[in-house]
């Protein structure tokens, strides 16, 4: 007569298990899926290939950052200082470019500083024991000071076509700026999904002292992810720099909010031990539509940031909301 | 004319006494698509202790956490002195005299015991703007006195061991001056020393008239505490019993409802000494500890609570380090710098607080198997889902994980087949060593005798096993032989043919082992 309450919350809560990773990607394509529908009906022209695309190379850094900051916050971190990171690895690379080094060895130059930067955070969260939000909130400032110290504070100007063009074109007619975070996605996804690492991330994030005792190495995997992080800060700063043919050491202020805010539409738990790379891609691509529909539609600036604020809390309330008591 | 008042008076104070202090009627409690609780009905009479008996999940939870306000009934009703209550909020509940005691302790780690003490109703001065600190800790030492004079009341709450934190929580409920009392298995932590005092708290409490229940799996305790027992099985009560006529094996086939076979201890110890230690000391307790470990050998290790067991585990595991002395695996000595060097050696920890320091809760049961050896399954950086989805159905059916499903997150899975999981996560990672530390606190007994048999296999098939254990007959069942550790020394090592309860405790507790000399 009655079924075995056992039996019966164990098949209610494996159908949640298995597709909850998935129901939630799910979600966040509805939302976009949403907005899109929304800016189509008002924006005459939306809906062009040329505005999608347009759309999507407007997402690219952001997208870019928030790949990195979402492994940082599965880990349980937070990384704030990924605009001046990105600030100290544009002027490196610009300065050196003018000064006439080769190309690659500018790009490889400009990433390895953003591994530096990544690799003193991570140093700093795992071994020193600070707490992740102090950290990268100092070095927010020290970061952004060695870029404005670097240059005297002026813009670093003359990077040479040879760079820009690497970083303009088009591949089959899609920007490389999307092609090259297309890839960064895939590879962040496989890392996340398919090896040791991601799965010690998800660990680290969701029981430090559990997984310490399971014998993950902890320091290891928490520098990975501000290395990565600080890693992709730094491409994101080249994509940026080869579109305006100059590196201004005040480039990529607040960028961290909307790398954040993208990770946490996108489905990452600021506690740790959650988040999606679909979830966070689609994130970025929920917030630059936002910003290219209200531009089309020709709202102020000061209405934009008020709709990008509102979407993130109505995100975030619709996620507690569907998430159920845990 | 004075006969018959007389005799009105005395039905009417017959009456009085006779009234239950609590009453369950007809509880029902559905969530959507399950009922936790079906037609429950019992009484508690004032002073009475009252066992609440049933496996995870019969709905013992369930009925205590209506009775604290977290649930609303379905249907049913509750009876306080005879007066129908409905709470709405925990406030309520403890507003009408009910005290809860939680397994899991609801404390601020930050905070002082006193704070602890006084938490969501402070004791204030000034009119209700400062909070009245001395008063707080006089009065909560005075509460703490009648349990463990020991505890400091402006200790801060995180500085006491488990079984302290417990001894706080109910030094709480007598601060509360509750007349209904429930535990959910105040004892799961704690020593024979602490459990008599605790007994003695009890039987004082119910002689002021306190209505207690009391839920353990522990049935000795039960047996010696309470004059009563509900049972439940599947949300329903299969039987109201007194204890005083029934045995320990009619009451677990009643929250069975089936009987669990008593079997005998086999040892398969061997005389390869697999790992030995040498005067181990540490900075957190040990002192001087040496002893050797078989291979096959099941190694019980007993003593108080906070007499270094746990510690002494954790040295071995590589979670804490050495100050002093040498660990040698196999005849080579090692340094066991991290869990992750003594993994690699084939030393596994099956730690004592599960949720702490066991599960990654929201990762599903494999993943949890799996972190201990992932790079195992991993072939050019990949882990390979094929070669991990063959281990995790091998294992984890070898460990008879309930449900049996691979993908869910481990947190939805009970306590026993948590830990089920986590021993397969040693399995998988082809420990040798296999360090056990208290392996069925907050376990039912069907799980129990899962983990017992589990560890026989482990044993029987040529792991070393350590066990660390409160409960004096686990230890018994499970050890060849047990160490008695005091004050982060072993006291004694005794032999399985002169293994007893006594002769445990006698070691165990200071003093007791010169009285015990001086008498034979």
């Amino acid at each position: 007569m009655i079924e075995s309450p056992a039996a019966n919350t164990a098949k209610a809560e494996s159908g949640f298990g298995r597709f909850s990773f998935s129901f939630r990607d799910a979600g966040t394509l509805i939302g976009l899926v949403i907005i899109v529908a929304f800016f189509a009906t008002l924006v005459p022209g939306f809906l062009s290939e040329r505005n999608l695309i347009n759309i999507l190379q407007q997402s690219s850094i952001n997208a870019c950052l928030a790949l990195g900051m979402t492994l940082v916050i599965i880990s349980g971190g937070i990384d704030l200082s990924v605009g001046p990171t990105a600030a100290i690895s544009a002027v490196m690379t610009a300065t050196l470019l003018v000064s006439g080094i080769p190309v690659p060895l500018a790009i490889l130059a400009g990433l390895g500083v953003g591994v530096v930067c990544g690799f003193i955070n991570g140093v700093l969260v795992a071994y020193v024991g600070l707490q992740p939000f102090i950290v990268t909130l100092g070095t927010l400032s020290t970061y952004r000071a060695v870029a404005l110290i670097y240059t005297g504070g002026n813009p670093v100007l003359g990077i040479p076509a040879g760079f820009r063009s690497l970083f303009n074109g088009t591949i089959a007619g899609i920007p490389i700026p999307v092609v090259i975070v297309a890839v960064v996605a895939v590879i962040t996804w496989v890392l996340l999904k398919k090896t040791p690492i991601g799965e010690y991330l998800l660990a680290v994030g969701g029981n430090e002292e559990a997984a310490y005792v399971a014998g993950v190495p902890i320091a290891r995997t928490k520098i990975t992810a501000y290395v990565i992080s600080g890693a992709l800060a730094a491409l994101a700063s080249l994509i940026l720099i080869g579109r305006l043919g100059a590196a201004e050491p005040i480039l990529g202020n607040l960028w961290e909010l909307d790398a954040i805010a993208a990770a946490a539409i996108g489905g990452a738990s600021l506690m740790g031990g959650k988040g999606s790379v679909v979830g966070t891609i689609l994130g970025a691509i929920i917030l630059g539509t936002m910003r290219n529909g209200l531009t089309l539609m020709n709202v102020q600036a000061f209405y934009q940031l008020l709709a990008t604020g509102l979407i993130i809390l109505v995100a975030m309330m619709i996620d507690r909301a569907t998430r159920g008591r845990e | 004319m004075s006969a018959l008042l007389a005799g009105i008076l005395h039905a009417w104070e017959d009456a009085m006494t006779n009234a239950p202090r609590l009453r369950f009627e007809a509880m029902v409690k559905s969530f959507p698509g399950v009922r936790a609780l079906s037609d429950v009905s019992f009484d508690v009479m004032p002073g009475e202790i009252h066992g609440l008996l049933g496996e995870n999940g019969a709905g013992k939870s369930t009925l205590l956490r209506i009775l604290s306000g977290v649930f609303k009934p379905t249907s049913g009703s509750i009876f306080v002195d005879g007066e129908p209550v409905s709470f709405r909020t925990p406030m309520d509940s403890r507003a009408a005299g009910i005290a809860m005691i939680h397994q899991e302790l609801q404390q601020v780690r930050h905070l002082s015991v006193a704070q602890n003490m006084f938490l969501g109703h402070p004791l204030t001065s000034l009119g209700g703007v400062l909070v009245a600190r001395r008063e707080q800790e006089r009065r909560a030492a005075e509460a703490l006195a009648m349990i463990d004079p020991g505890i400091d009341p402006s200790a801060p709450i995180s500085s006491l061991k488990v079984a302290q934190r417990q001894i706080v929580e109910i030094a709480r409920a007598l601060l509360d001056r509750a007349k209904i009392i429930a535990m959910d298995e105040p004892t799961s932590s704690l020593t024979p020393s602490e459990f008599d005092r605790l007994a003695e708290v009890i039987s004082q409490l119910s002689a002021s008239g306190v209505a207690i229940i009391y839920v353990s799996h522990k049935m000795d305790e039960v047996f010696k505490i309470c004059q009563r027992a509900s049972v439940m099985r599947d949300g329903r009560l299969v039987g109201n019993v007194d204890l005083s006529s029934v045995s320990h094996h009619d009451v677990i086939t009643m929250m069975v409802g089936r009987a669990l076979l008593q079997e005998d201890h086999v040892s398969h110890a061997t005389n390869t000494v697999k790992l030995e230690a040498n005067n181990l000391s540490s900075a957190t307790k040990i002192r001087d500890v040496s002893f050797r470990l078989h291979k096959g050998e099941v190694l019980g290790i007993a003593g108080l609570v906070g007499s270094g067991r746990t510690e002494l585990l954790r040295l071995l595991a590589g979670v804490d380090r050495l100050s002093a002395g040498t660990i040698a695996v196999d005849g080579k000595t090692v340094d066991l710098v991290n869990p992750r060097a003594a993994i690699s050696i084939g030393i596994g920890l099956v730690p004592e607080e599960r949720k702490r320091e066991g599960i990654v809760p929201g990762r599903s049961v494999t993943n949890n198997m799996a972190l201990a050896s992932l790079g195992s399954f991993a072939k050019g950086g990949v882990i390979r889902k094929s070669r991990l989805r063959d281990t995790a159905q091998d294992l984890l059916r070898r460990v008879n994980l309930r449900p049996f499903q691979l993908d869910r997150p481990i947190r939805l899975f009970s306590g026993g087949n948590q830990q089920k999981a986590i021993i397969a996560r040693w399995l998988a990672a082809k420990s040798q060593i296999l360090l056990f530390d208290e392996p069925t606190r907050g376990i039912d007994v069907g799980a129990k005798a899962e983990i017992y048999h589990l560890i026989e296999a482990l044993a029987a098939d040529g792991h070393s096993i350590i066990v660390v254990s409160s409960e004096l007959p686990e230890v018994i069942r499970l050890s060849d032989r047990v160490l008695v550790m005091r004050d982060g020394r072993l006291a004694a090592e005794i032999a399985r043919t002169d293994l007893t309860e006594g002769a445990i405790v006698a070691h165990a507790i200071p003093g007791v082992d010169r009285i015990a000399a001086a008498a034979s």
